[in-house]
């Protein structure tokens, strides 16, 4: 049991710096409402956090695991969905719904993953975003999902923690805040885990990892799987924190898309990376299109990131950790 | 029995502009193993191109089509040389995400000089005219559209096959390294697959501008059903590419009449059934 | 016997990479398997290790029928291998790398940990344990790769042309390394190799393949003098003249 506390909560094994930076970068994050007053202020420093979540969660497939996912989206949408229409026709409690949410996320991409891993790199991608694609037309289509209107939730006129309804952003701060950390800490325990090992030699070398005991197949899987579940929490928590969601919102292509650039540009399969990615595309995208005003914004900021891709495809696959540590070995050694 | 007459001549025809489509795609994987998420982008530049010239130039279409091909050749063989050259020899992950990123490039370009409102052609010889042929109708566009697709697929056939510079691009494909022993510029052949493969698929964008939505986002709906139908007919197999297409036209009028909101999705379902099922296509490698 | 190869066949469409072959590697033995290239020695190991199916034969480890069986299956229970080339997981370290082979043998970290100190410790990597394998000499990663395959606690170790790329000094340095972990992990080898110096001095026995055919087996010396073998290294003509 103590050994499990210390693999979640220890970063032991990373350099110095790295831990300093960690530090620095949760303190600045906790006093941010007290600093930043501004509403649009908070807001993005709320979607950072959301999509830092979204990141985690994709970084296990496609960075420790190496399968380039572009599907992310639709466990986002069953976890925003479970948590809409349970509240929406049960008053089910929001805690409640997002392990419903998690489980139905991954359950769905248990089944979907065992033909999907015959395919790999290219193949396997493309096929992610036909699933995608196949789950967010489904629920337009339906009506009992409420198909294009989506659903809403009906805003309460007293505050609670059961439906996760507040007043002021500075609740939803910490909140994302309180999502962020718990699956940062997962994350921590994962890549040090025999799961996340296998993980990580699946994606490096598969006949190597079959050496050595490794069900490819079956790691695959699972780490499928588990990011299934993951994204559903960031689902769940876009439903009470937007308090309207319809497909296009929460499983549309962009977001797969966005969630799997901003990891692959931050540095997949690196702990930092998702944290980073998004730290630099939010606040870009938001403030461009402030500062750029409302008419001009539209695809510049895209346009940007796609700039950045290219560059990093071409250069440093590793994205910006990647060059982070080239960096840190050219004054070491 | 006369509603799937016309069902199955109206697929047939929109198989054979999917199969244009197609074509280059197939081309660009069996030169260099690569597999291009922006070829829908290039579908669309060829749309806005025609779009433009037909709109405001009023030229017909006997001239905005062969620009747009043009143009879809010059978007390929610059691609090819700012960025597909350098991720050529990365890891697939870099691959993956460097036409991705040109996917979005493109994209997002167009949705900043023509916001993501939806336009069509209004004017022109191909629009709004009807063919009659005993009980069928059909839109004069869609007859022509599915003609110029059938003509120019035989032309790159004919080439590919019949023609010296083909036979270098397929001795390319078969095996690069040998190709260049025997003195042919690999990094040519690649760009000359790229030039032919934006050049088809710009002109079949161009084409379809008189009959479909043009929008910034229809890209990647075009890169699917191109994938689908590149998957079912073989990666590299040109007549693959002709076969599927005119396959996966059926499927999606059909099912499009059966539940029309899910008519590409349908689409979709038989690239993931046929990648589970039948990895290699029909007839590719 | 440890390891048995009964009538084993793999044809790869029309191409017959490996005809009815059999052999038995006896516990606590060194054996060497040569041949010139494209013999048939990497694909015979791929059968037997279960990366490739044979069309058609058996293998047998320990008495109990593997043939057809997954590899991360056959690595279970006890055959290691190590590939041909340079691989080590290029994005871990030293000491992770061995530990995804200690994995193998346990799930709780601090006990893989514990397991891959150990080996480097066998194998003098000990100073290298928080490097990139890519930064590190290539003798030094081919004692990465077996302190990996050790880590899993295999009883067979087969070695796929370990000595590859090695200069003479550090030749002789992993016959040393290999003799010596045999000893002290009580294992049995298997290997496959171009270096005649190399090959000829560790094994105790070697079979000989030429064109997906055994065409030899026995002690070095007598093998090295076979009319058949010179034949399929250097050709008729050689043959005729050299043998005894």
């Amino acid at each position: 049991m103590r050994q499990l506390l210390i693999d979640i909560f220890s970063f032991e094994d990373r350099p110095r710096y790295e831990r300093i930076g960690f530090l620095i970068f949760i303190i600045i994050v906790i006093i941010f409402p007290w600093i930043v007053k501004s509403a649009y202020g908070r807001a993005v420093m709320i979607k950072f956090l959301l999509f830092a979540l979204f990141g985690l969660g994709w970084n296990l497939i496609g960075g420790y695991g190496g399968q380039v996912d572009l599907g992310q989206a639709k466990n986002v949408g069953f976890g925003a969905y479970a948590t809409g229409l349970m509240m929406l026709w049960w008053g089910v409690p929001f805690w409640i719904t997002v392990p419903v949410g998690m489980i139905i996320a991954a359950a769905e991409s248990f089944g979907v993953a065992y033909p999907m891993f015959r395919l790999k790199g290219h193949y396997f991608a493309i096929a992610t975003l036909c699933v995608a694609l196949v789950w967010k037309e489904l629920f337009v289509f339906w009506d009992w999902t409420g198909g294009a209107r989506g659903v809403e939730i009906p805003i309460r006129s007293t505050p609670d923690f059961i439906y996760m309804q507040f007043g002021s952003p500075i609740h939803y701060h910490y909140f994302i805040f309180f999502l962020f950390i718990t699956q940062l800490l997962f994350m921590n325990w994962f890549r040090k885990s025999k799961l996340g090992y296998e993980c990580q030699a699946v994606r490096d070398n598969e006949d190597v990892a079959a050496s050595l005991g490794i069900n490819v197949y079956r790691t695959k899987v699972i780490a499928y799987t588990i990011t299934g579940g993951l994204g559903a929490v960031g689902g769940s928590f876009m439903t009470v924190y937007y308090l309207y969601i319809d497909p296009d919102f929460v499983m549309p292509l962009d977001l797969s898309i966005l969630i799997a650039m901003t990891v692959m540009v931050g540095g997949a399969g690196s702990m930092w990376g998702p944290i980073i990615g998004s730290a630099l595309l939010i606040p870009l995208d938001m403030y461009l299109g402030a500062w750029l005003g409302a008419k001009k914004r539209l695809g510049i900021d895209f346009m940007i990131y796609a700039v950045i891709m290219m560059v990093i495809a071409a250069r440093e696959p590793k994205g910006i950790w990647g060059i982070i540590e080239r960096v840190r070995k050219k004054r070491v050694g | 029995m006369e509603l799937t007459v016309q069902l199955i001549i109206y697929g047939t025809l929109m198989g054979l502009v999917f199969a244009l489509i197609a074509l280059g795609l197939s081309l660009i994987f069996g030169v260099m193993n690569i597999v291009n998420f922006a070829h829908g982008e290039f579908l669309m530049v060829g749309m806005y191109i025609a779009y433009l010239l037909s709109t405001f130039l009023h030229f017909d279409p006997i001239i905005s089509l062969p620009l747009a091909a043009l143009a879809g050749y010059l978007l390929g063989i610059m691609s090819y040389h700012f960025l597909i050259h350098h991720i050529l020899r990365g890891p697939m992950v870099a691959q993956l995400f460097g036409t991705f990123g040109l996917m979005l490039f493109l994209r997002y370009l167009a949705m900043y000089i023509f916001t993501p409102d939806v336009r069509s052609i209004r004017t022109g010889i191909l629009v709004g005219k009807v063919l009659t042929l005993g009980w069928v109708s059909l839109d004069l566009s869609k007859v022509i559209s599915a003609g110029v697709c059938l003509i120019s697929f035989g032309l790159v056939y004919w080439m590919i096959y019949r023609t010296k510079l083909g036979r270098a691009l397929r001795a390319t494909s078969l095996d690069s390294e040998a190709a260049q022993y025997m003195g042919i510029d690999t990094k040519k052949m690649n760009a000359l697959a790229w030039g032919i493969g934006g050049a088809t698929v710009a002109l079949a964008g161009s084409l379809l501008a008189h009959f479909y939505y043009i929008t910034p986002t229809v890209g990647m709906l075009f890169t699917l059903i191109a994938f689908a139908i590149v998957a079912l007919g073989g990666f590299g197999s040109i007549t693959g590419a002709f076969l599927a297409g005119i396959i996966i036209g059926l499927i999606m009028v059909l099912s499009g009449h059966l539940v029309s909101e899910l008519k590409f999705t349908f689409i979709y379902i038989v690239y993931f059934l046929v990648v589970i099922f039948r990895p290699r296509g029909f007839f590719g490698w | 016997m440890l390891l048995e190869v009964k009538n084993l066949v793999k044809e790869f469409g029309g191409v017959v990479a490996n005809a009815d072959i059999s052999l038995e590697v006896e516990e606590g033995r060194i054996m060497g398997l040569i041949g010139p290239n494209g013999a048939g020695k990497t694909t015979l190991f791929n059968c037997i290790a279960g990366y490739y199916r044979p069309t058609r034969g058996k293998v047998f480890f320990n008495g109990e029928e593997i043939t057809g069986w997954p590899a991360h299956r056959v690595a279970k229970i006890g055959i290691a291998r190590t590939f041909q080339g340079m691989k080590t997981l290029p994005n871990l370290t030293v000491e992770e790398n061995v530990m995804v082979g200690a994995f193998c043998q346990t799930s709780d970290r601090q006990v893989a940990r514990r397991i891959a100190n150990e080996i480097m410790e066998l194998l003098n990597l000990r100073d290298e344990a928080s490097a990139l394998p890519t930064e590190l000499p290539i003798a030094i990663q081919k004692r990465i790769e077996l302190g990996r395959a050790l880590a899993t606690k295999p009883k067979l170790l087969m070695l796929d042309e370990i000595a590859a790329g090695l200069n003479p000094i550090e030749t002789k340095e992993i016959i040393q390394t290999l003799k010596r972990i045999k000893e002290e992990k009580g294992l049995t080898l298997f290997l496959t190799e171009h270096i005649m110096e190399f090959i000829m001095s560790i094994s105790e026995v070697i079979t000989v393949m030429a064109a997906g055919r055994k065409i030899a087996e026995g002690p070095p010396e007598l093998v090295a003098k076979e009319e058949k073998v010179i034949e399929a290294y250097l050709g008729e003509r050689y043959a005729k003249g050299r043998s005894d």
